[in-house]
């Protein structure tokens, strides 16, 4: 637990004065990304889990030793990264974003270190889907159904090109479409997907083969605060310096990625005014010989339950740890709402009921959203874990409020009046007679809720927290393992959950007397 | 000791009690009979504060209980509460404490009696009920008379000046009915205080000492129960006891 404890996000403070600054006097760069993405981006290493692997954590090591500190991960969903970029617990997403008008806008953003193209992945053998021209005009008249992930440039370029002809599917993980498009899963024909994570995955995925002409260039950026330019600036002559010394094609090599596109890189302008050019990484003493390059390695079978379970089952105590937390303090939470509408003057009672409406009436992400990224703009810091903590014990505390209010609604009413006609305050006898009693009442529906809550803190890692599910989600992608991980993760669930309701069984025979001569 | 003073209850437009008056003195058993909907049980809640009341005065010793929202009703109630024990008709006792702890409760947490003289006290009072031989039971294995012995030690063990009967037999068999009015027997033959609403007619013609007739929230005739059963005086009693010998 303490060692799970050790893994929590520091309070990050506001960051103040500009970030070049920052990194050096920490001494370390900070970098967000999101390992369940997988490869060839940032992936636990096939041999050792433990290890991050990935073109862009060797990237980020070029990075950190040009502005002269270490490279530091920081774990977070993909999509949320820039939000851990404007509330400072990152000074820079390094994680196959692509550059767009948009974002270029919002954030600094740093000159490309990939230029990207997106490539069609059709079924070996699928006589139907054999170009570009196939997927425009079904040669058996049904329109293709196409995977992408969401939100990505594959999705708006089939959108903008092909939004008439094909049907677009969704996807959180790049891997997950392209197992899909290979099971034919739903009916899933096809798979616009990044061209690098293609050369990456292709050994892993013979049932898949490219379909046309890689399409829709674009680049990946890194980006940094607006505010940041010094950092900025420093970064773009990192990547210049790499580019020009031939560390970049070394990187983008051994992943597989590195192509002719990338050769427009070298006519680039570096620092001193000429040409980049292409130098060979072999002038560095790197080689670009394929016994290097990482591809994509399934790990299957028992041994990957040996080699990723602990890291499971580290994940769990994780998941324990928050809802043992939130669980209580939801209780009490509720308990105090439920005995203010039932008991206490108009005053309080009316926004115990609009606190219970508003947090019951809101989904548990917003609420942790609000609380892990909106709290900072108004210069209050949580860090992830206590955010995570208190929104699930927030948003636990509207339901248990309302199970406690029947609770107490189905003490007679004859229970307070005894209590009252012994002399008893009003407050003594809630707390000696009435809650009590309750509470033997609720055992059942909040056992329920604690169960329930076990798995909401799955939503937790929005805000970068890495519980069971998500570990079984990086897990997972990085090595195909989804059925084998995804028992193990389901038996951990459940050995989780039942001993709570056999405790709660327990708790509600010792608490009932009645069935006791 | 404790007198009731022209106490009026209103309800919107009904007036439930419209005016009652009476005394009850140290060691005498009173017993309020009538039609039901005549107020009884109302009146009586109102001595304790369980139910307010809208005018009038009631004192139990020194301490004057005023009408409802009067300065100093809360003040009075803690301390008649502690000097005033109830009996209710569905006994009321807590599910979820044993019978023991059912009666030292109320002594150690208000009048915070160390807990050793707590429980010798209660389960003296236990047996006195005939019920020491429980008191490690719970409430739901008792039968119903078993129950209101139980919920009459427990009011005894605040070592009340006077008991408060909310017709405590009216939910109960005949055997048990005769149970709960044997303790109930002793306690008046003892001097125990007690205001009691019944239904019984037996309990009110044997043990009382005063009754009141209690019809459409004022009091119709009181007098001795010799009085009341063998010579009533007024229209209204006699209609409510040829009810009870007609039932």
């Amino acid at each position: 637990m303490l060692l799970l404890a050790g893994q929590m996000l520091p309070c990050s403070l506001a960051p103040a004065g500009d970030g070049l600054q920052r990194v050096r006097q920490r001494g370390k760069l900070i970098w967000g990304a999101d390992q369940e993405g997988g490869g060839p981006f940032v992936f636990p290493s096939a041999e050792d889990p433990l290890k991050l692997q990935g073109f862009e954590v060797e990237l980020a090591q070029v990075l950190a030793e040009a502005l002269g500190v270490q490279p530091q991960f920081q774990q977070g969903q993909w999509d949320k990264l820039p939000d851990l970029l404007d509330r400072g617990d990152i000074d820079v997403v390094l994680n196959g974003y692509e550059w767009t008008a948009d974002r270029a806008r919002r954030y600094g953003a740093t000159i490309p270190y990939y230029i990207y193209e997106l490539q069609l992945l059709a079924r070996t053998g699928d006589q139907t889907l054999q170009s570009w021209e196939d997927l425009a005009h079904p040669p058996d008249g049904i329109k293709k159904r196409v995977a992408v992930l969401g939100g990505s440039a594959a999705n708006d370029y089939l959108e903008r090109f092909y939004g008439d002809s094909v049907e677009i599917v969704s996807f959180d993980g790049v891997s997950d479409a392209m197992r899909a498009v290979e099971l034919n899963v739903d009916g899933i024909d096809a798979n616009l997907q990044d061209l690098p994570i293609w050369n990456f995955y292709e050994p892993g995925f013979p049932q898949l083969t490219a379909v046309g002409a890689p399409v829709g260039r674009g680049f990946y950026v890194a980006l940094v605060r607006n505010d940041d330019q010094e950092l900025l600036q420093a970064l773009n002559q990192a990547i210049l310096q790499a580019l020009q010394d031939g560390r970049l094609r070394h990187i983008l090599a051994r992943y597989r990625m590195w192509n002719d596109m990338q050769m427009l890189r070298g006519l680039e302008l570096a620092p001193q005014g000429d040409f980049v050019g292409m130098p060979e990484p072999g002038e560095l003493g790197l080689s670009d010989s394929p016994e290097d390059e990482e591809t994509y390695a399934a790990v299957r079978g028992a041994h990957v339950l040996w080699q990723r379970g602990g890291l499971l089952v580290r994940a769990a105590g994780m998941t324990v740890l928050l809802a043992v937390c939130a669980m209580p303090l939801a209780i009490l939470v509720g308990l105090s709402m439920a005995l203010l509408r039932r008991y206490g003057p108009w005053f309080l009672a009316a926004p115990a009921t609009a606190y219970v409406e508003l947090i019951r009436g809101t989904p548990l992400v917003l609420q942790l959203y609000v609380l892990f990224f909106l709290l900072p703009e108004i210069g209050m810091t949580v860090n992830a874990f206590w955010a995570a903590v208190a929104g699930l014990a927030i948003n636990y505390s509207a339901y248990e409020a309302e199970i406690y209010r029947a609770g107490l609604q189905a003490i007679p009413r004859g229970q307070m009046e005894a209590a009252l006609a012994l002399g008893f305050s009003r407050s003594q006898a809630l707390r000696r007679i009435i809650i009590p009693q309750a509470t033997r009442l609720v055992i059942p529906p909040v056992t329920n809720d604690f169960i329930a809550l076990f798995k909401d803190t799955a939503v937790c890692s929005v805000i970068t927290v890495v519980e069971l599910s998500k570990e079984y989600y990086i897990q997972a992608r990085s090595t195909g393992a989804i059925v084998e991980l995804g028992l193990l993760t389901a038996v951990l669930y459940l050995a989780m959950s039942y001993p709570l309701s056999l405790v709660a069984a327990s708790l509600e025979r010792r608490l009932i007397p009645e069935d006791r001569a | 000791m404790i007198a009731l003073q022209n106490i009026v209850k209103r309800y919107g437009q009904t007036d439930v009690l419209k005016g009652v008056s009476f005394t009850v003195a140290k060691g005498e058993v009173c017993v309020l009979l009538g039609p039901s909907g005549g107020g009884k049980s109302t009146l009586l809640r109102t001595i304790n504060g369980l139910e307010t009341f809208s005018s009038g005065e009631i004192h139990v010793d020194d301490i004057r209980l005023p009408a409802e929202q009067q300065p100093g009703r809360d003040a009075a109630l803690v301390r008649i509460r502690c000097r005033v024990g109830m009996v209710f008709q569905q006994f009321n006792l807590f599910p979820h404490k044993t019978v023991l702890q059912n009666v030292t409760e109320a002594p150690c947490q208000v009048l915070r009696l160390p807990y050793d003289m707590a429980r010798q006290r209660a389960m003296a009072l236990l047996e006195r009920v005939g019920m020491g031989h429980k008191c490690d039971a719970y409430p739901g294995s008792l039968s119903g008379g078993q129950q209101q012995r139980v919920a009459i030690a427990r009011a005894l063990a605040m070592n009340p000046e006077a008991i408060l009967f909310d017709e405590p037999t009216s939910a109960l068999d005949p055997r048990m009915t005769a149970e709960v009015t044997s303790v109930m027997a002793d306690l008046a033959r003892d001097g125990q205080t007690m205001i009691v609403v019944t239904h019984g007619i037996g309990f009110a013609r044997n043990i009382a000492h005063q009754v009141h007739i209690l019809h459409a929230g004022m009091i119709a005739e009181s007098g001795p129960p010799s009085q009341i059963f063998e010579n009533p005086q007024t229209a209204v009693t006699r209609e409510f006891l040829a009810d009870v010998r007609q039932a």
